[in-house]
């Protein structure tokens, strides 16, 4: 029997798997849909949360870079462990490292450490000015007064 | 005619295809022949509709391909660029120096509070920047306004804890400067708007804009250079008390700025509440008489027009004359002088007379062409136009050839110095950090030998003359000098209690004229006798900092002790007595 003309239940056949086709294509579709919008929330709500990472990535970094202002390392140096600029008399160039090795051992640090003196319990240190505040403050003339003292 | 099957060849898919087609349209031609006219139209009918459903699908598969795979998801496109966005600036080593980060503006809408009396009560609680009156215009007014701007996360969240109606935020960019006051002068600031003002905010401005999310620029400044600078001149400044200091570091080859400061100095954070004098960058917008500093140029200038040679002598025994115009010297040496005793000597007798020699034309020549009648050529909107002589003849050269008469930029002033320690090109000073080895060039202002003499000369000072203070062992310091009176406008005349002290040094002298090498120049504006009690020339204010900052930036540079340098200069603190010849 032809095809084409072969019928069920007075439906041609071919009407009915041209119409199962249609709602084949139809539900696809849909589901397809369906999915690509749970998919594109996801993605948005990934990416606002990448957003909001690089957001606070930024602010610590801004906050590293204001901790690491160059006055404020410079008083912390001087205050908690006793550091300054070196002097070109503890400066040697590797040739001369066995001369010094041969000299002995070097004289013990004059520069009285804090964090030495906190470890062995003490709460101010003789010599050495009090901790500065633990916010960074910009470099201004009064704070540069005890590093000049300390040179 | 009719075509066949076997027409087409005998291969794979497009075989099978043409078959199909060959059966369909036999299949029509059955029904025409059989005089089923019905048949053949519903063949036809349902030929089209197979025609549309692969059409359908095709469209079906691609819109489900767009669905899933388009950018539209990403979000990218479909934020808003915020207006006003700048890129982040950073130092040549990639230290952040400022940055755009995510604060909120708090809006107010007096329609939706119920209770205005606690919203104004828990607002200026919890935000105290926030002005009472704006606040108090908000409450009473009929609409949505906005109230403030620049809140942190943090302070949002203050507001949020309130649970207050009618109280809301939106997102906005607001430009940040980590570092506070450090390098305030040379990284600028913004408006509220986000365009750049003054400093490299404001030389930048549209490229910051353009980099915005982008890669950050990067400044010439070196952050631990900029350390140094600023520790040494402020110590400088808590001796001397001036009004006013400058301090920068260069490359002599590339022209790069490793660090600038001016003080006072400002927050540029909070770059509106500062005053103008506080904002002013000393090192760009003002000019000065610089005193002896200059006295570098007209030695050059001997040097390289053949008018004298290091040898040569100058009659220094009593004042030299202009017109009725007597030219002394600070403590005077009554001596024939050689051109580098007069250089260590700071005689400014021996340097009029030298200016003379070389004649006004000349001399005014070689300034334009060192750039110190126009502003220092460099990104800075703010850098400033020189006060130079109306007329160039003796009596300005006499003036001129000691630094006085002629008022010039600290900025003008290292990039003519420059010329002279790099072998003798005059390079454009810069802000930006430039690639490593590029090459900077400029026109030639002086000769090769005229700049590797100046640098010996410069050494000879520093090691005998008027820059004792400066020599740090090993790093082969050359310096000049400088302290020019100031202009008394009430007095007419120049006074003697207000001055301009200035130390103009370079490191290391030795080597050829390639040799990787640096400039300093530290200035006080108006310092007060120290802890000395002695007049606070250059030598006594200026160059004991400059040293000071050469000794600890050279590690930075790559700039190595030499060994035979340290043994062959004893260390020993400058008394007075070695600058009392200074001016």
């Amino acid at each position: 029997m032809n095809l084409f003309a072969r019928r069920i239940r007075g439906f041609r056949l071919v009407d009915l798997v041209a119409l199962g086709l249609l709602m084949v294509i139809i539900l696809g579709v849909y589901l397809a849909k369906t999915m690509a919008g749970r998919e594109r929330a996801e993605i948005a709500s990934v990416e606002k949360q990448i957003g909001g990472e690089k957001d606070r990535i930024r602010l610590l970094q801004a906050e590293v870079a204001h901790l690491e202002q160059p006055g404020r390392i410079e008083r912390l140096s001087v205050t908690y462990l006793g550091l300054k600029p070196v002097s070109v008399k503890n400066e040697a160039s590797v040739d001369q490292l066995i001369e010094i090795a041969h000299a002995g051992p070097p004289p013990k640090a004059v520069a009285p450490s804090a964090v030495a003196a906190l470890v062995n319990g003490a709460d101010v240190v003789p010599g050495v000015p009090p901790p500065a505040p633990a916010e960074a403050q910009p470099v201004r003339l009064a704070a540069a007064q005890p590093q000049a003292a300390a040179q | 005619m009719s075509l066949g099957v076997h027409s087409f060849g005998r291969a794979g898919l497009p075989r099978w295809l043409i078959e199909k087609v060959w059966g369909l349209e036999h299949a029509f031609e059955r029904a025409r022949a059989s005089g089923k006219v019905e048949d053949d139209t519903r063949l036809r009918i349902f030929f089209l509709l197979f025609l549309f459903a692969l059409g359908f699908f095709g469209l079906a598969i691609g819109a489900t391909r767009s669905a899933l795979f388009s950018d539209a998801a990403r979000g990218g496109g479909l934020v808003a660029p915020v207006v006003g966005a700048r890129g982040d600036l950073v130092d040549r080593n990639g230290k952040l120096l400022a940055a755009d980060l995510l604060h909120y503006g708090l809006y107010i809408d007096p329609r939706e509070i119920w209770d205005p009396a606690e919203t104004r009560r828990g607002l200026l609680a919890a935000l105290p920047e926030v002005e009472p009156d704006r606040l108090e215009r908000a409450l009473r007014g009929n609409r949505r306004v906005f109230v403030v701007g620049a809140l942190t996360p943090e302070a949002r969240n203050r507001v949020n804890d309130l649970g207050l109606p009618g109280v809301s935020f939106e997102p906005e960019q607001h430009r940040v400067y980590p570092l506070g006051s450090t390098a305030a002068h040379l990284i600028g600031f913004t408006d509220s708007g986000g365009e750049g003002l003054a400093g490299a905010e404001g030389a930048f401005n549209s490229d910051i804009h353009t980099a915005a999310g982008a890669a950050a620029a990067p400044l010439s400044i070196d952050l631990r250079i900029q350390g140094a600078l600023e520790d040494e001149l402020y110590k400088a400044v808590a001796e001397f008390q001036p009004k006013g200091a400058v301090g920068i570091v260069t490359d002599v080859h590339t022209g790069e700025i490793l660090g600038l400061t001016s003080w006072p100095t400002f927050d540029p954070n909070k770059a509106g509440k500062a005053t103008d004098y506080a904002r002013l960058n000393r090192a760009a917008a003002s000019v000065f008489e610089m005193g002896s500093t200059f006295k570098g140029f007209t030695v050059a200038i001997g040097l390289d027009t053949g008018v004298a040679t290091p040898e040569s002598t100058f009659d220094a025994t009593h004042p030299f004359y202009v017109g009725n115009r007597a030219i002394t010297d600070y403590h005077a040496t009554h001596a024939m002088l050689t051109l580098v005793e007069v250089f260590q000597h700071s005689s400014n007798i021996g340097t009029a007379r030298l200016g003379e020699q070389i004649g006004p034309e000349r001399m005014h020549a070689y300034f334009d062409r060192l750039g110190l009648t126009s502003p220092a050529k460099v990104e800075l909107k703010e850098s400033a136009r020189p006060l130079t002589p109306r007329v160039w003849n003796e009596d300005a050269i006499a003036s001129t050839s000691f630094g006085h008469g002629i008022n010039v930029s600290p900025l003008a002033v290292v990039r003519a110095y420059g010329a002279l320690m790099n072998g003798g090109y005059l390079l454009p000073l810069t802000i930006h950090k430039l690639e490593p080895g590029a090459q900077v060039t400029g026109p030639r202002v002086v000769s090769e030998k005229t700049s590797l003499q100046m640098l010996s000369i410069m050494r000879a000072n520093v090691t005998g003359g008027s820059g004792k203070s400066a020599n740090i062992p090993g790093l082969s310091v050359g310096g000049k000098t400088g302290t020019g009176d100031k202009w008394d406008p009430a007095a007419r005349s120049y006074s003697h209690t207000k001055q301009v002290s200035s130390f103009a040094a370079v490191f290391p002298t030795t080597g050829g004229p390639q040799t990787r090498r640096y400039f300093v120049l530290v200035l006080l504006d108006e310092p007060h006798p120290g802890k000395l009690g002695v007049d606070p020339t250059g030598g006594i204010a200026a160059a004991p900092a400059a040293g000071r900052v050469i000794e600890r930036i050279a590690p930075f540079l790559g700039v190595k002790r030499q060994t035979t340098l340290v043994q062959a200069i004893p260390v020993e603190q400058p008394s007075t007595e070695d600058q009392g010849e200074e001016r």
